[in-house]
């Protein structure tokens, strides 16, 4: 049973040439044409996922992996095709999520925890063990913005790793901590599978992808050119890689 | 010492919304529980969390009501005048505030949606709470003043006043809905804002009586949505009169205008929020 689905979907960005970001630069341009440029990030991509997958997404940087990954989370609007969802997504994209560095660890739990669909009622059950996980009880008290990028990102992976009730799309996974807190990320990924969850990876690294996933897709300038087992398709984005860096 | 594991989940959501371009693909969120730790969380670090830093931002409009008491009374010798400036201040004052934050809250949220989809009116209307409260603490302010000075207010007047604060709310809403989806396009409309409120305030009778203006111009001042609001509240809890049907049914309309065109605003710019922060 398929519980995310992305059915020829296209999207594109309009980059004017003369920026007008304000209500005077509108006024006083108001009669002036403004060109656009038509650039194409998405060409009516498809792709499924299945209950209990993990679905690796590789591709160069601008290959529009983030884009993807943004309107397979709603956050943008395909210009064309379907995104069907099944199942609630929990997504941490750009290695985190959106705090707010006025606040401390606790209340920015507590904000991103509500918003990920958590209740009241099971953040403070388990906002101790969710500092725990990302080792910052110490600083639980400390606003975010004092808080270094790694301390925030494993805020983020133990917010979502407890926040994700089906579908988990990890962009980066495993790229920030020690080791002994990827070893624990990756003990929590794999207690997530067993209990059946999918998940949707994007990495840059073949060893991540061919070890945590089923299957992977290749994406390459806005369509998908390789789907197949993970293995393999992380073996082909290294040989691709590797080719560029010898043309160049 | 083995770290702990975390807790896994409770039972999956159920399926979430099947859908086409822009579905609801986020994990069946709370909105009560979601609104709830945004006005947490905004009161905390608007004032670091103690009610000392609440009561430290309530200075600045009640020493620009004893300035201008101070002022105008010499120019207005009614002796309501007291009454009707505190009303009227009070009233201006949760609307400047609270169309000042709601056309900023989606630029000052945009961390959270820009990462995750988020019902954006939960973030406009959580970021109306904190002046709201400020109102309600005014508003007990009003009626504390108004008995001190010998006039309590009816309750009829008081249940008026709740519904011209709830419309006035209303109000603010829509415009909030509009606005704060539409600064992310025009980054200079708070500035635009600034100017038509710091206008605004003269418009609307605050400082001095509406009396004062040719009958025949009402009309016109009315058209300016807190004049209606803050001459109806004078009138129930001053005046202790009950303002005309006629005057009810322009205020209904404004506030039904208001709310459409926010509504209508955010559900064509809205979808596409995350593009333009």
């Amino acid at each position: 049973m398929n519980v995310l689905e992305l059915q020829s979907v296209s999207k594109s960005f309009w980059i004017p040439d003369e920026h007008r970001n304000t209500v005077r630069e509108h006024l006083f341009a108001a009669f002036r044409p403004r060109p656009l440029r038509e650039l194409r990030v998405l060409e009516s991509v498809s792709l499924t996922l299945r209950r209990g997958e993990a679905l690796g997404l590789m591709g160069a940087n601008g290959s529009g992996k983030s884009t993807l990954l943004k309107i397979l989370c709603g956050i943008y609007v395909p210009d064309a095709g379907r995104v069907v969802t099944h199942a609630p997504v929990t997504p941490i994209l750009e290695l985190g999520i959106g705090w707010n560095p006025e606040l401390d660890a606790v209340d920015n739990v507590y904000l991103i925890g509500t918003l990920m669909g958590l209740s009241l009622a099971e953040l403070r059950r388990d906002v101790d063990e969710i500092l725990d996980f990302a080792e910052l009880r110490p600083f639980a008290r400390m606003h975010l913005k004092h808080y270094s990028s790694g301390m925030a990102a494993r805020l983020a992976y133990a917010v979502a790793f407890r926040a994700v009730r089906d579908v988990l799309i990890l962009d980066e996974i495993l790229a920030v901590g020690d080791a002994g807190f990827k070893q624990r990320c990756e003990e929590r990924y794999r207690q997530l599978r067993a209990r059946g969850h999918s998940t949707i990876i994007v990495s840059h690294d073949p060893r991540i992808i061919s070890t945590f996933c089923d299957r992977a897709l290749l994406l390459e300038r806005g369509r998908f050119v390789m789907d197949g087992p993970a293995p393999e398709v992380a073996a082909t984005y290294l040989a691709h890689l590797t080719r560029v860096e010898r043309t160049e | 010492m083995t770290q702990p594991l975390l807790p896994v989940a409770d039972e999956p959501a159920a399926s979430a919304v099947v859908g086409a371009r822009g579905q609801d693909a986020s994990p069946r969120v709370a909105w009560a529980a979601l609104a709830w730790t945004l006005v947490r969380t905004d009161f905390k670090a608007r004032y670091h969390g103690t009610f000392s830093g609440f009561a430290w931002a309530l200075l600045k409009p009640a020493g620009i009501f004893l300035v201008l008491m101070v002022v105008f009374s010499f120019i207005f010798p009614d002796p309501t005048y007291k009454l009707q400036l505190i009303v009227g201040l009070f009233l201006w004052d949760f609307f400047a505030e609270s169309t000042k934050t709601g056309l900023a809250s989606l630029h000052a949220k945009a961390f959270l949606f820009k990462k995750m989809r988020v019902p954006l009116w939960v973030l406009v209307l959580a970021s109306i709470a904190n002046p709201l409260i400020t109102l309600a603490v005014f508003s007990v302010v009003i009626v504390g003043f108004l008995s001190l000075a010998g006039a309590p207010p009816s309750p009829q007047g008081l249940a008026l006043f709740l519904v011209y604060c709830a419309a006035l709310t209303l109000l603010v809403a829509g415009f909030s809905l509009a606005a704060s989806v539409l600064f992310l396009r025009y980054r200079d409309l708070n500035q635009v804002w600034d100017v038509m409120a710091q206008a605004g305030f003269f418009v609307a009778p605050i400082i001095y009586p509406l009396g004062i203006v040719p009958e025949r111009l009402h009309f016109y001042f009315y058209l300016w949505p807190p004049t209606p609001i803050i001459e109806f509240s004078r009138a129930a809890l001053v005046s202790h009169t009950v303002p005309s049907l006629i005057g009810h049914v322009y205020l209904a309309l404004e506030v039904i205008a208001a709310v459409t065109i926010g509504v209508l605003v955010m559900r064509r710019y809205g979808p596409r929020a995350a593009e333009y922060v």
